[in-house]
C-alpha cells in the first residue's frame, strides 16, 4: 500500500508541475504588454523601465518561472487590475468555499437521488420504473446544466416561488438560509450526475448480482434487502467511485456554467468575468486553482477506491 | 482477402449500431438536424440576422413561425443557421483534437521509451485541466470567435484521445499476431496500418462519438457564457443567453433554442451509448 | 412438537416427488423424484447441463417463483418447500440445510471479511453476538482445519488460498449445524492435490454430526467412494437410482455404463471410452427416451419415454435395463 500510495503522490507532484508549467506559460502567452496595462494609457519611458525590472521581466524564464511560482506557493498572487483585491483571498478565501458548497450539496444530492433509482431500476429490470428511470438518466445525462439552470429558475422560482432565484447567502454564516439559496442550483449541478449515478448504479448491481457470492449469502440465510444493500452495493460501490472520479471534469463544467446562472460567486463565476474582462491574472490563479483541485480530487478517489477495495488495501 | 474483412467488420459493426432501437432514434434525430443544417439557406424563411425592431420579442406567429427575439431577430432561421454553427463546431473540434490525439498516441503507444514518457506526461497536463476551463483560458488568450472556439475546444480534446489510443495501441502490439507479423519481417509502417489502427479504430470512433456531443455542450455553454461566438451570430448558446432575461415575457426566446440543444444532446447520447454497446463492449459504463 | 417421534424416523429427511421446474418454456428438470434418509448420502451425478446444481438451488430455495416454474414437490422434515413463505424458508437456509458452492474464490464476498460472512448465520440464526459470535466462529474454523483461526477472522477471502476458502465455505455452510449439507462439487475448483483432504473434510464432519449430505459429482467413480447412494441425472431426468458400490459394479442404463466406463480407476489398465455424441439441449430434446440418440441399444421402443422403474433396492429408467 505504501508503495502505491508513494507512486500515486509522486505522478500527482509531476502533474502538478505541468500544471503550474502551462499555467505559467498561459500568462506569457497572453496578449497584452502587463505593464502598460498595469500602468494604463499614461506613462513614460523611465516609469515603464523601472516597472519592468521591478517585476523581473527582465530575466531569463528559468528565474520569473521559479519567482512566480514561490510567490504562488506563498500565497502572493498579486493583485486584480479591476478591483485592486489580493486575488488569493478572492480565489481561495471567497470564491472556493461557494463552489465546493455546490459541488459537495449536488454530490450528496445525486447520491440520494441516483443510487435508489439506478438499484430501482437494476432490481425493477425490463418494467416501467425501469424505462422511465433509464429515460430520465438519459435526458439528465444530456440536458445542458444552464439551460436547465434557467427552467428551473423559471418553474420554481418565478412561477412558483419556492426558492430565490439569484444570489447567495454563505452556508457557513447562516447554514438553512445558505443551503435554501443553494438548493436549485445543487438541484441544477445534481440533475446531470444523477443520471450517471442511476446508470452505473444499475449496470454495476446487475453484474454483481450475478455473482455467486450473492448466491451464497442468501444461502446462509440472508434477506434478498439486505443482500442488495449490503453485499451487492459494498461491490458497487467501487465501479460507482471509479465513474465519479472519471466525471469530475463534467462536475466542474456543470459548476461553472450553474454558478453564472444563478449568479453564484464562485470559482466558475470568477474565471468567466475575468475571462471576459482579460484579467489574465485573475483567470491563471482560476486555472491553477482549478487544475490543483482537480488533481488533488483524482487522487483523493483514487485512494478512495483502494480503500474500498480490499485486494489492493491489504496488497503489500 | 484483406479487404473482405475490413468490409465486412465495418458492415458488422453498422448492423451492431442499428440493432439497438435507442440508437436508431439517436442517429434519425441527429441526420435530421444534419439535414436541416445542410439545407438552412433554403429552409430559412428571414435573414438570420436581419435585426427589426418594430417587430421584436413576437410570440410564433404565421410570418415568425417560432417567433422572433428581443432585437427582432427571427428565431426559426436562428434556429436553422445555429445548428449549422454547432454542429461545425462540435464536428470540427473533435475531428481537430482527434487527428491530434491520435498521432500523439499512436507516436507514443509505437515510439515508447522516453518519447512515450515525454508525451504522456504533456497529456497528463492537459487531462489536470478540466476541458471547460482549458477552453475558457485559451479563449481567454485568442479572444472570442468560431475559428478560436474550435481550437480551444479541440485542444481540450487532444488528451482522452491520445490515450485511449495509447493504451490500445500498447494491448495491441501485446497481440500474438502482430508480433508474428515482426517476426516475419512486415515492416513496422505496415503493421501499424493493417493491424494496429484497424484495432484501435473502434476506439476512437467511440471516443470521437462521446466528444462530439461534449463539444456542442460546450461550445454552446462558452456562447451562453459570453466567452464563444460574438453576437449577433446565430448560437443557441448565445440566444439562451439573450432570452434569459425574458424568460417570464418571451419563454420562447430561450426556450425554443434550449428544447433544440437538448434534444440534439440527448440523440448524439443515444447514439454514441450505441456506438460504444457495438464497437467496444468492455468498456462498459466507465468511460 | 406436534409429531410424535417415532414418526420422524420414518419420513425421510428429504424426498423429491415428481419435481419439474421450468425455465421460461424450458424444462430444465423433468420429474426427478428420489428420496434421502437420516444420516445418509447420496450423489447427484451427470454431465454439465443435466440438472445437478439446479436440484441443489431448488431445494435450498434459491430457484424460486417467479423466476422459474414449480411442479411436484420437495418435503423436507415432513415439511412441504414448493409452496413455503420465504421468510420462513429463510429459516431453513444456512441454519437447517447448508450450502458449499463449487468455486468458494467466487462464493466468497470480496468485500467483506472472512469473520464478517461466518458471523451472519451465527447471528442470524442461532442469535450470537459479540465475543461468544467470535469465540464459536474460531471454533468453527478450527474444526475446518484452518490454523491460527483468530487471525483468519480478519482476513479478507483474497488472502487465503483456494484450499483455504472452501474450508471457510464449509466451516460457513456447518456453522449451524445443519441436518442436510448440500454440496455442489466443492472440489472441481481446487487443486488435485487438496481435492481429496477436502472431501475427507466435508465427510468427516457430516458423519460426525450424523446429518445427511447431498453431493453434486460428475465422477461416478468418486460418488461411488463418498456416498451411500447415487443419482444418475440426464437431460433434467433421474434415468438410475442405486446404492453406490451396486451401482458402480453393474450399472444398468446404458448412460450409466456409459459414465463408468469414461471413469477411471487408478492401478487398472482400461480403456477409457467417450460418449459419442453430446448432451441434447433442453430446448429441443428428442421425444421418448432423451438418451437414446446416443446409445448404441436403442430401438424403435426408445421412441416411448421408459418410466423409472424401482426393484425395490433400484430403480431404473429404460426399456432394455
Amino acid at each position: 500500500m505504501p508503495n502505491r500510495f508513494l507512486a500515486q503522490v509522486g505522478q500527482t507532484a509531476l502533474v502538478l508541475f505541468f500544471v503550474s508549467v502551462a499555467s505559467f506559460v498561459f500568462l506569457k502567452l497572453a496578449p497584452g504588454d502587463p505593464v502598460s496595462l498595469m500602468l494604463g494609457s499614461d506613462y513614460n519611458k523611465d516609469s515603464y523601465d523601472r516597472l519592468f525590472t521591478e517585476l523581473g521581466l527582465d530575466r531569463p524564464w528559468m528565474v520569473q518561472y521559479t519567482t512566480w511560482l514561490g510567490n504562488f506557493v506563498t500565497g502572493d498572487w498579486g493583485r486584480s487590475f479591476v478591483s485592486n483585491e489580493d486575488i488569493f483571498r478572492l480565489a481561495v478565501m471567497q470564491a472556493l468555499p461557494v463552489t465546493l458548497c455546490l459541488a459537495a450539496y449536488a454530490m450528496v444530492l445525486a447520491l440520494l437521488v441516483g443510487i435508489p433509482a439506478g438499484v430501482l431500476s437494476a432490481l425493477k429490470r425490463d418494467t416501467w420504473m425501469d424505462l422511465c428511470a433509464t429515460g430520465v438518466a438519459v435526458f439528465g445525462n444530456a440536458f445542458p446544466s444552464f439551460y436547465l439552470g434557467i427552467v428551473l429558475i423559471w418553474v420554481f422560482g418565478v412561477g412558483l416561488g419556492w426558492f430565490p432565484t439569484l444570489g447567495f447567502v454563505a452556508p457557513w454564516e447562516d447554514p438553512l438560509e445558505g443551503l435554501w439559496y443553494l438548493t436549485l442550483p445543487a438541484i441544477t449541478l445534481a440533475a446531470w450526475y444523477i443520471g450517471l449515478i442511476a446508470r452505473v448504479t444499475r449496470a454495476s448491481l446487475l453484474d454483481v448480482l450475478g455473482h455467486s457470492y450473492i448466491l451464497a449469502a442468501r444461502a446462509r440465510g440472508e434477506g434478498a434487502t439486505r443482500v442488495v444493500w449490503v453485499h451487492a452495493m459494498r461491490n458497487v460501490l467501487m465501479p460507482l467511485t471509479t465513474t465519479l472520479g472519471l466525471q469530475l471534469g463534467g462536475m466542474l463544467r456543470g459548476a461553472v456554467m450553474t454558478e453564472v446562472v444563478f449568479a453564484l460567486p464562485g470559482l466558475g463565476m470568477m474565471i468567466t468575468a475575468a475571462t471576459l474582462n482579460r484579467e489574465y491574472t485573475v483567470v491563471q490563479a482560476g486555472v491553477m486553482l482549478s487544475g490543483l483541485l482537480f488533481v488533488l480530487v483524482n487522487l483523493m478517489v483514487d485512494q478512495l477506491y483502494t480503500w474500498l477495495d480490499p485486494r489492493l488495501r491489504r496488497l503489500a | 482477402m484483406p479487404m473482405a474483412t475490413r468490409r465486412s467488420a465495418l458492415a458488422e459493426g453498422w448492423s451492431a449500431v442499428w440493432a439497438q432501437r435507442s440508437a436508431r432514434w439517436g442517429m434519425g434525430i441527429v441526420l435530421a438536424y444534419v439535414l436541416a443544417a445542410l439545407f438552412a439557406p433554403w429552409l430559412a424563411t428571414h435573414d438570420p440576422v436581419h435585426q427589426a425592431v418594430e417587430a421584436s420579442m413576437q410570440p410564433p406567429s404565421a410570418a415568425h413561425w417560432l417567433g422572433t427575439d428581443s432585437f427582432g431577430q427571427d428565431i426559426y432561421s436562428r434556429l436553422l443557421y445555429g445548428a449549422r454553427l454547432a454542429l461545425a463546431i462540435g464536428f470540427g473540434s473533435v475531428l481537430l483534437g482527434m487527428v491530434a490525439g491520435v498521432a500523439l498516441g499512436l507516436l507514443a503507444g509505437l515510439a515508447g521509451g522516453r518519447t512515450e514518457w515525454a508525451i504522456m506526461r504533456v497529456v497528463d497536463g492537459l487531462l489536470a485541466f478540466p476541458e471547460l476551463i482549458l477552453a475558457m483560458a485559451f479563449l481567454a488568450v485568442l479572444g472570442p470567435g468560431v475559428d478560436n472556439l474550435v481550437y480551444a475546444l479541440a485542444l481540450s480534446f487532444v488528451g482522452p484521445f491520445a490515450r485511449t489510443v495509447r493504451s490500445d495501441v500498447l494491448q495491441v502490439r501485446a497481440q500474438p499476431y502482430v508480433e508474428a507479423a515482426r517476426l516475419m519481417g512486415v515492416p513496422m509502417r505496415e503493421i501499424v496500418v493493417r493491424h494496429v489502427l484497424l484495432n484501435v479504430a473502434p476506439g476512437i470512433v467511440v471516443q470521437a462519438g462521446i466528444r462530439v456531443s461534449i463539444a456542442i455542450l460546450l461550445e454552446s455553454g462558452l456562447s451562453f457564457l459570453g466567452v464563444g461566438v460574438a453576437p449577433p451570430t446565430p448560437d443557441w448558446g448565445l440566444m439562451i443567453a439573450e432570452g434569459r432575461a425574458f424568460i417570464t415575457m418571451a419563454p420562447w426566446i430561450a426556450g425554443i433554442p434550449g428544447v433544440a440543444l437538448a434534444i440534439l444532446l440527448v440523440a448524439l447520447n443515444l447514439l454514441a451509448d450505441g456506438l460504444r454497446d457495438a464497437l467496444d463492449p468492455r468498456s462498459g459504463e466507465a468511460r | 412438537m406436534d409429531h410424535p417421534a417415532v414418526a420422524e424416523e420414518d419420513v425421510p429427511l428429504l424426498s423429491l416427488q415428481a419435481f419439474s421446474l421450468a425455465r421460461g418454456k424450458v424444462d430444465v428438470l423433468d420429474n426427478v423424484a428420489f428420496e434421502l434418509g437420516r444420516g445418509q448420502t447420496i450423489g447427484l451425478i451427470g454431465e454439465s447441463g443435466a440438472g445437478k446444481s439446479t436440484i441443489a438451488l431448488a431445494i435450498i430455495g434459491l430457484l424460486r417463483p417467479p423466476e422459474v416454474a414449480l411442479r411436484g414437490s420437495i418435503r423436507f422434515d415432513g415439511v412441504e418447500l414448493t409452496g413455503l413463505a420465504e421468510a420462513q424458508y429463510r429459516q431453513l437456509r444456512g441454519n437447517r440445510i447448508g450450502l458449499v458452492f463449487q468455486d468458494a474464490t467466487a462464493a466468497l464476498n470480496p468485500c467483506f471479511t472472512v469473520g464478517a460472512q461466518l458471523a451472519e448465520p451465527l447471528s442470524r440464526h442461532l442469535g450470537l453476538r459479540g465475543n461468544e459470535r467470535r469465540q464459536r466462529s474460531i471454533e468453527l474454523l478450527e474444526s475446518v482445519g484452518i490454523g491460527e483461526a483468530a487471525l483468519r477472522l480478519d482476513a479478507f477471502p483474497h488472502e487465503l488460498s483456494g484450499g483455504m476458502q472452501q474450508r471457510v465455505m464449509i466451516a460457513m455452510a456447518l456453522a449451524c449445524d445443519p441436518q442436510l449439507l448440500i454440496a455442489d462439487e466443492p472440489t472441481s475448483a481446487l487443486d488435485v492435490t487438496i481435492q481429496a483432504q477436502i472431501m475427507e473434510l466435508i465427510l468427516e464432519r457430516v458423519r460426525a454430526r450424523s446429518a445427511s449430505a447431498i453431493f453434486v459429482l460428475h465422477d461416478l467413480a468418486l460418488a461411488a467412494q463418498v456416498c451411500d447412494r447415487v443419482v444418475v441425472l440426464y437431460a433434467g431426468q433421474v434415468v438410475e437410482v442405486a446404492p453406490a458400490g451396486e451401482l458402480f459394479a453393474a450399472p444398468r442404463h446404458p448412460y450409466t455404463r456409459a459414465l463408468r466406463a469414461c471413469s477411471i480407476e487408478l492401478g487398472q489398465e482400461q480403456v477409457l471410452a467417450p460418449i459419442p455424441g453430446s448432451v441434447p439441449g433442453l430446448e429441443d430434446l428428442p421425444a421418448g427416451c432423451r438418451f437414446a440418440p446416443r446409445c448404441d441399444r436403442a430401438s424403435a421402443q426408445c421412441a416411448q419415454t421408459p418410466p423409472l422403474v424401482s426393484d425395490g433396492i433400484r430403480s431404473v429408467a429404460c426399456w432394455h435395463a
